[in-house]
């Protein structure tokens, strides 16, 4: 593909809010992850990572009808790193017609109708339909402006006044690495001339207790890749860059990869051949061979098979030689915003010459054979892989590189 | 964008069974009646998954099943998809939140893996063990104008055919008060460059224009529109008829905001 430089990026999670935060949680190896304490899902015993205040953080009177958790937390991260000001910058350059928008998101604003739902049923005391709907608060407006998966879109969208080609891309894990590839591919085709790309997700009942479901929450803060590793941590997390071919930038996107794994709706594929394609397609996009990445940012999510699969769809596609580690110790899995944090926790990588550790990671599972780096440190990195793998067997592999 | 041909086309809704039975009832010569889809088996998807499967995965593979009815098992498989839909599966939806609001709270891995919005894109994979780019986009009542877009994207820049598949349910009872569709509807559109299929097929969209205004909906798809109001994926339905009528037509689809995008469809002569 032709290269994509990101002319701005910007990261909020439970690590920080902004990347002057990010960077120096990750420096200081501090983990953003806490004990439950998520009062709707309160009784899990499990770790979160949760962003402090978006309870109390509520939009502007202008906002009103987008007002929730998830966008509350968009507007959050886009109000960091000056991200606002380049989108103004590349509007005057190129139109508000002419810019895209691509999110990723698995959660959206559900939780507002999670709680709308379930305030309506104990009131009627019947959990199979509140008694009256309009009583538990659930209207066409909830669920467009807030609930529905293009609603974080549409409120990002409309908060950087842009009015370009815009979707939402949801494919679980992997769907905020996937709007990369959509941007490049419809900047490509001409349907705009510069992309917004990003992924918000914020904690949901639905989400905690649906991997409560699966048996994949860990009691304790998630270990990826440990021989004792059990599971996942929650967090939530936004992140946003602004891809303009015409920009000078200290960073790249220089290929993606997209498999499915046809294989199993929410167990990976056990030899990691879906993820070892998308990491294939990602290198071939990038022109690149596996001896050319220099370190991986892997997926990570500490859950057993998951980093068993990636472990091998790694050592298959790229090799055993570079560095890899998982940023979840400090973030958790921040679902469909687990794709951007972690590719602009990659370009971070690549303008400091420095890669994270593994945190929580005190033994690595010997049955792993990837060049797993527990501890953070500086290194000389040229090109970097993100991975992100998703339920449904949905996989993408970005590939970013140092600007010319 | 550029012009893309368009080799094969499937439908699955209430009171359109399949391609064959809704062609006459598009281009007018058979009366529509409105009635419940009708219960499918999945055959492609192995006994497990078939009993798992979710009404907008159903939906979605009936609809994908008759536009690559032509196309071999081998190439199947190495055929990307896109998958769009406003609103998932809202009955899915509609048990979790009974879920989640009960004292005890217990979800099933089943309903919660069906809740991904992905859900219809993974079992398509499982079923055609399909293990080419897949991805599901949503862009509200412009959902499958965006979905649409997406997929030819994907065809110019990539020069292989792309598989599209757009799908919206009902809101259940419960949940009414969210949203208006009442009628399921699901479409499927094999779309590949120009001059590299076999012409005779269906044809060709062409112009991509974004304009200002709303659609008018033409008046002899007037009972058509009435009962699929509000179905984001039913807005294939001026596409379809011309496609039925084999006839060259101008199409307006709801895009983002007060928008719609034009296209220019032409049959293969």
């Amino acid at each position: 593909m032709t290269p994509l430089p990101l002319a701005a990026v910007t990261l909020t999670n439970a690590c920080g809010v902004g990347l002057v935060e990010i960077r120096r949680a990750l420096r200081a190896g501090t983990s953003g992850l806490r004990q439950n304490d998520f009062e709707p899902a309160r009784g899990l015993d499990t770790w979160i990572g949760r962003v402090d205040g978006l309870e109390s953080a509520a939009l502007a009177p202008d906002c009103v009808a987008h007002d929730c958790r998830n966008n509350r937390l968009a507007r959050l991260c886009l109000e960091q790193d000056g991200f606002v000001a380049a989108v103004d910058a590349a509007r005057a350059r190129y139109g508000e017609r002419r810019i895209g928008v691509f999110i990723g998101t698995t959660t959206s604003g559900i939780l507002s109708t999670e709680l709308a739902y379930r305030s309506g049923s104990l009131t009627s005391g019947d959990a199979s339909a509140p008694d009256d709907e309009s009583k538990a608060g659930l209207s066409p407006e909830l669920y467009r402006y807030k609930h529905s998966m293009y609603a974080t879109t549409m409120f990002v969208r409309s908060y950087l006044n842009l009015s370009g080609y815009a979707m939402t891309v949801s494919t679980a894990c992997s769907s905020s690495a996937k709007v990369f590839a959509a941007a490049a591919r419809a900047i490509d085709a001409g349907l705009c001339d510069a992309a917004v790309v990003g992924g918000v997700d914020s904690l949901a009942m639905s989400t905690l207790f649906g991997f409560h479901s699966l048996e994949l929450l860990s009691r304790r803060p998630c270990r990826p890749f440990a021989s004792e590793r059990d599971g996942i941590s929650i967090g939530e997390g936004a992140g946003f860059a602004l891809l303009d071919p015409r920009a000078e930038s200290a960073v790249r996107l220089l290929g993606a990869g997209e498999s499915a794994d046809a294989y199993h709706m929410s167990s990976p594929h056990p030899e990691g051949a879906g993820a070892a394609t998308a990491m294939r397609k990602a290198l071939s996009s990038a022109g690149l061979a596996g001896r050319d990445i220099d370190y991986i940012n892997l997926h990570g999510t500490a859950s057993r098979a998951n980093d068993l699969a990636e472990d091998r769809g790694v050592v298959s596609a790229v090799g055993k030689e570079p560095a890899a580690s998982s940023t979840k110790g400090w973030t958790g899995h921040l679902l469909g915003a687990a794709g951007i944090t972690e590719a602009v926790i990659s370009a971070l990588s690549l303008i400091d010459q420095w890669i994270p550790g593994t945190l929580n990671c005190e033994r690595v599972d010997p049955a792993l054979h990837s060049n797993l780096r527990v501890d953070s440190q500086s290194m000389r990195l040229r090109h970097v892989m993100s991975n992100s793998f998703g339920f449904g067997g949905s996989n993408c592999s970005l590939v970013f590189g140092l600007g010319q | 964008m550029k012009p893309l041909a368009i080799t094969g086309v499937g439908v699955c809704g209430a009171g359109l069974h399949d391609w064959m039975q809704a062609t006459p009832v598009l281009d007018g010569t058979a009366p529509f009646e409105a009635r419940a889809v009708d219960k499918f088996d999945l055959a492609c998807l192995p006994p497990i998954e078939r009993r798992r499967a979710n009404e907008t995965s159903r939906l979605a593979i009936v609809a994908a099943l008759q536009a690559v009815e032509h196309v071999s098992i081998a190439r199947r498989e190495r055929l990307s998809t896109v998958f769009s839909s406003a609103d998932g599966d809202t009955e899915v939806l509609a048990h979790l939140l009974a879920k989640l609001a009960a004292s005890d709270i217990m979800l099933s891995p089943t309903l919660f893996h069906n809740s991904v919005f992905n859900a219809p894109a993974g079992y398509w994979s499982l079923g055609c063990k399909a293990q080419a780019a897949s991805t599901t986009v949503c862009a509200g009542r412009a959902s499958f104008a965006v979905g649409l877009c997406e997929a030819s994207s994907q065809v110019l820049t990539t020069g292989e055919a792309v598989l599209y598949i757009a799908y919206d349910m009902p809101f259940p009872e419960a949940l009414k008060r969210l949203g208006r569709t009442t009628m399921a509807f699901a479409c499927a559109l094999l779309l590949e460059p120009t001059g590299a299929s076999e012409p005779g097929r269906f044809g060709m969209i062409e112009g991509w224009q974004r304009e200002v205004g709303a659609r008018e909906t033409d008046a002899e798809l007037q009972t058509l529109a009435e009962t699929f109001a509000g179905n984001a994926a039913a807005a294939a339905l001026p596409l379809l008829t011309a496609m039925a009528a084999q006839s060259a037509s101008e199409i307006c689809l709801p895009y983002l905001d007060d928008e719609r995008l034009r296209l220019r469809y032409s049959p293969w002569s």
